[in-house]
């Protein structure tokens, strides 16, 4: 405690407060409501003059409609459009010509737009931001205009690379059953074509109303100032009745599948493995996450030693709860622990799935090595204390707990629930969540470039 | 200005309640803050070490950078791909600790190592929490003196290297990227930007050893420390006990570096199926100790340095050409070269190629407007800042820096040479490396689909994608 107050009280470096937890580091959190209901949570920190300006949306890709895949995606090229105050151009330039960067991003629950500038433009991102939230421009030719952005994109990030569009749009089929969670989120082109002005009036109205956002400013900010500034700049776009999430709930039984797709644009086989997984911050979600931590975090993990090294299998591996479009952070149910592994061409996908599944019943059946355990956890500690360092990443977590479980101080004790998980809750967990029973697995297979890659996508273009 | 004073004084009077406000215009904002960097301490140990310390308490974290003078150009001509190697399998084995023992030594101390290798230099980073910073040293130390480079970990390396360059040159990018390499750094050590499979497949763990014993000695290296520091005494102590008794060589001549006079080419690397054409413009520039880099650095940005410059401007937002249109300027410890790039659809490769060649030209005949000038200087300042929020990006800011000889004031003064560069003289720098009469075109796509149209540009030497 004496610590904390000779601390505020040096107002040269105003340093993150150093505490007793296991991060041993506190992020300062002040948070409220206006009237309007825009959640805003304040984090000072005043060592680089820089801030983050994070606005979260909580709707994503997830509660699109039929008919309307992608359009969440769409939405969001919208809002760079221009507004009544900042017209098309604005946007970008006013950010980037006072040395900020920006960018916006849509997942499966959740839709984010940040700016991260020199100290002094604060006000200039909350102008912004509550310019495009109270009055954006939609209109036939914005609208037209980022439909083909959008196409490019797609063209360019997915169509173009290997393993994308099975990912993006395969995947979800063979992981979940509810179309909410099942239909390719970047969407089709006969969709996105489908889309009219009213479609994105509709959604605006909806969604993007102050209730049903939060806004995160973390970095070198004065409270009092910044407050009368979100006060001057939101405090009068009105409030919209509280939008539903969709239903997303999937069948109690999980039906092991396998899916073979074929991607021309792959020279090397890839396959993905996923598990239904637990309850967002249930204890078996802190477990799971311990047991990816032990499957792939750092060089000493498991698949790490054992399959990329040992059986020289595998040459890659991406691995989370959450993945492919989530990550632990943003899980929300349901969601699996999956992975994706790149692999040498001598193995069979069924083999490396038998790897995978062997190494995971390892860990089923053995107690775990406690010093292993504890070298995992300290790269835990590690990895959560690194992803604090830069602004961004705390508004972003912050925001994450703001919006989806209603307290942004878990970003300093969700830690400690982590490293909390003993022996037994890993092996529990293991046991409950990744059996042969409950998995589903998409092999990758390099197909002659003459064929054209599977999926959806792209029908609605030729 | 009434208004605005008015406002300020209900703002005071009602508290927190919701005020008029222009919305009409952006809120006038104070200047960009002045920011120090945290001070800089270095010294050499006395067999020619190098040693930066930078204390920065924030978090309890520690991040470590070793480097040499030792990456790709002093590869052997039959032997492109060395050192990289080397410095992929020094963390794979020493005298004293096998590749495993050193995964797991690293991830007890909340760390990470590794090795990597780039033009310039070769650089062994690391990182952990700072209650291990004794530990994390000892690892560095052992991997940059005493790894043995084991013939298996050699050979997955080579597997893997195979497997990554076959990735690699699947994508466009990479062909033009290598492409331009090829083209405007000729036969000096900076053409090539990866190796052959060949030389791959003829590396063996002595080679290794060779280069590692050539290279990696301590008045070759610089070590650089940012974090949560015990008190200098104690750092200088840690440090010299493990790289006290590092013996110093003599280092051989560097490599000799004769780039071509530019002159105008067209180069198409068919890549049959390709449903876009890369596009990459470019030339050779200068490097950063010369009066012309913060002049050219700054033409660069203007030119296609993020989404307010002209290249995303024109080329993306306005032609709808591109999802991407950018340029840039990188530079080598002895040479630069600075590029334009986009990629487009098939059909629209005729006035996209002509759009970037008239937006370079443009930057070589019109002197840059003063308002876009000082909107592209206040980018540069902020993105500066920026970079400094995290350990790494400081690291890799000093490393860069002592890497590319640049003098020790260089990132405390960056900012104000920013800001000092004047119109006329980014016009003379875009006149000499902008201006398209000597550039060099690569289009990495579909010969069948866009050989025609190219030769409208002029002569186009046709090449095969590997």
């Amino acid at each position: 405690m004496k610590k904390r107050i000779v601390c505020s009280l040096l107002a040269c470096a105003a340093f993150l407060v150093q505490s007793a937890s296991s991060a041993e580091v506190t992020i300062p959190i002040e948070k409220y409501q206006l009237k309007n209901g825009l959640r805003v949570i304040l984090s000072k920190d005043n060592a680089v003059p820089v801030v983050t300006v994070y606005m979260i949306y909580d709707v994503g890709a997830r509660s699109e409609e039929k008919g309307h895949t992608g359009f969440a995606h769409l939405f969001e090229h919208m809002m760079f459009e221009g507004s009544a105050n900042a017209p098309k151009g604005t946007h970008f330039a006013s950010v980037e010509s006072n040395g900020g960067t920006l960018n916006g991003s849509t997942h499966p629950d959740f839709t984010d737009y940040y700016e991260v500038l020199p100290s002094n433009k604060l006000a200039t991102a909350l102008w912004l931001e509550s310019d495009r939230m109270r009055s954006l421009s939609i209109n036939e030719e914005n609208l037209k205009n980022q439909k083909e952005a959008v196409k490019q994109e797609r063209r360019l990030s997915f169509d173009n690379q290997p393993y994308a569009t099975a990912i993006v749009d395969v995947w979800p089929t063979v992981m979940f059953k509810n179309w909410q969670s099942s239909h390719s989120l970047i969407g089709s082109f006969e969709d996105l074509n489908a889309s009219s002005v009213a479609d994105v009036s509709k959604f605006f109205k909806t969604y993007y109303a102050p209730n049903n956002a939060a806004l995160v400013i973390v970095g070198d900010l004065q409270i009092d100032a910044a407050k009368k500034l979100i006060e001057t700049y939101f405090a009068d776009i009105p409030s919209q009745p509280q939008p539903k999430h969709p239903d997303m709930a999937e069948p109690l039984e999980f039906q092991a599948t396998t899916k073979v797709v074929k991607d021309a644009l792959a020279r090397v086989p890839a396959v993905v493995i996923g598990y239904p997984g637990p309850k967002r911050r249930s204890p078996d979600f802190y477990a799971l996450n311990m047991v990816d931590a032990i499957l792939t975090a750092g060089d000493s993990s498991r698949l790490r030693q054992n399959l990329v090294k040992g059986k020289q299998s595998v040459l890659q591996y991406e691995a989370n709860l959450g993945w492919p479009f989530a990550s632990s952070l943003d899980f929300r149910d349901p969601e699996p622990y999956a992975m994706n592994l790149i692999y040498n061409p001598k193995f069979t996908a069924k083999q490396i799935v038998d790897q995978v599944q062997e190494e995971i019943a390892k860990l089923q059946n053995t107690p775990m090595d406690p010093k292993e355990l504890e070298r995992v956890k300290t790269q835990v500690r590690a990895i959560t204390v690194k992803g604090m360092q830069d602004s961004l990443s705390r508004a972003r977590t912050l925001a994450q707990y703001a919006i989806t479980d209603g307290d942004p101080g878990l970003i300093n004790t969700e830690l400690d629930a982590m490293l909390a998980v003993t022996p037994a809750q890993i092996q529990a967990a293991a046991k409950k969540y990744l059996t042969p029973e409950r998995r589903a697995v998409m092999e990758i297979q390099p197909a002659p470039p003459t064929q054209k890659p599977a999926g959806p996508g792209v029908k609605g273009d030729q | 200005m009434l208004k605005r004073s008015f406002c300020v004084l209900t703002l005071a009077a009602l508290g927190l309640s919701a005020q008029t406000v222009d919305r009409t215009k952006a809120p006038a904002t104070g200047p960009i803050p002045g920011y120090k960097l945290p001070p800089v301490f270095e010294t050499k140990l006395p067999n020619g070490l190098a040693v930066v310390l930078v204390e920065d308490a924030r978090f309890p974290l520690v991040t470590a950078r070793l480097a040499f003078q030792a990456g790709s150009k002093f590869d052997p001509k039959d032997l492109p791909g060395l050192a990289e190697a080397t410095a992929a399998v020094l963390t794979e084995g020493t005298k004293t600790r096998t590749a495993r023992q050193i995964s797991e030594e690293t991830d007890a101390i909340g760390g990470s190592l590794s090795g990597a290798a780039g033009a310039d230099s070769l650089g062994v980073s690391a990182g952990a929490l700072s209650d291990h910073l004794k530990q994390m040293l000892v690892l560095m130390a052992d991997v940059a003196r005493n790894a043995t480079f084991p013939a298996d970990e050699v050979d997955l390396h080579k597997q893997n290297r195979i497997q990554g360059l076959m990735a690699q040159r699947a994508e466009p990018a990479f062909l033009a990227e290598e492409k331009m390499a090829e083209v405007v750094y000729g036969s000096s050590p900076y053409s090539h930007i990866a190796p052959t499979e060949a030389a791959v497949q003829t590396l063996e763990p002595k080679l290794l050893a060779g280069f590692r014993d050539t290279y990696l000695v301590p008045n070759n290296a610089t070590l650089i420390l940012i974090g949560k520091l015990p008190a200098r005494a104690e750092v200088l102590k840690d440090i010299t006990e493990q790289f006290g008794t590092w013996q110093q060589k003599q280092l051989p001549a560097p490599p000799k570096m004769d780039t071509p006079a530019p002159r105008k080419q067209i180069v198409l690397v068919d890549r049959p199926g390709s449903v876009q054409a890369d596009i990459h413009v470019g030339r050779l520039a200068p490097t950063r100790v010369s009066s012309e880099f913060f002049p050219l650095m700054v033409g660069n940005s203007i030119l296609g340095g993020g989404t307010n410059s002209r290249m995303f401007r024109n080329i993306r937002e306005k032609e709808g050409f591109a999802y991407d249109a950018h340029s840039q300027y990188d530079t080598h410890r002895d040479a630069g070269d600075l590029e334009a790039v986009t990629q487009v659809r098939n059909d629209v490769i005729e006035p996209a190629l002509k759009a970037v060649l008239s937006e370079l030209d443009q930057m070589a005949t019109t002197p840059v407007a003063n308002e876009e000038l000082t909107n592209i200087k206040n980018f540069m300042a902020g993105i500066y800042l920026l970079r400094l929020e995290t350990q790494d990006g400081l690291a890799n800011q000093l490393s860069s820096m002592k890497m590319l000889g640049l003098p020790n004031d260089y990132l405390e003064t960056y900012t104000t040479k920013v800001r000092s560069v004047e119109p006329d003289q980014v016009l003379a720098v875009a006149k000499k490396y902008m201006a398209t009469g000597q550039a060099v075109v690569v289009v990495v796509g579909d010969a069948s689909k866009i050989g025609d149209t190219l030769k409208k540009f002029g002569d186009v030497t046709v090449t095969k994608a590997n």
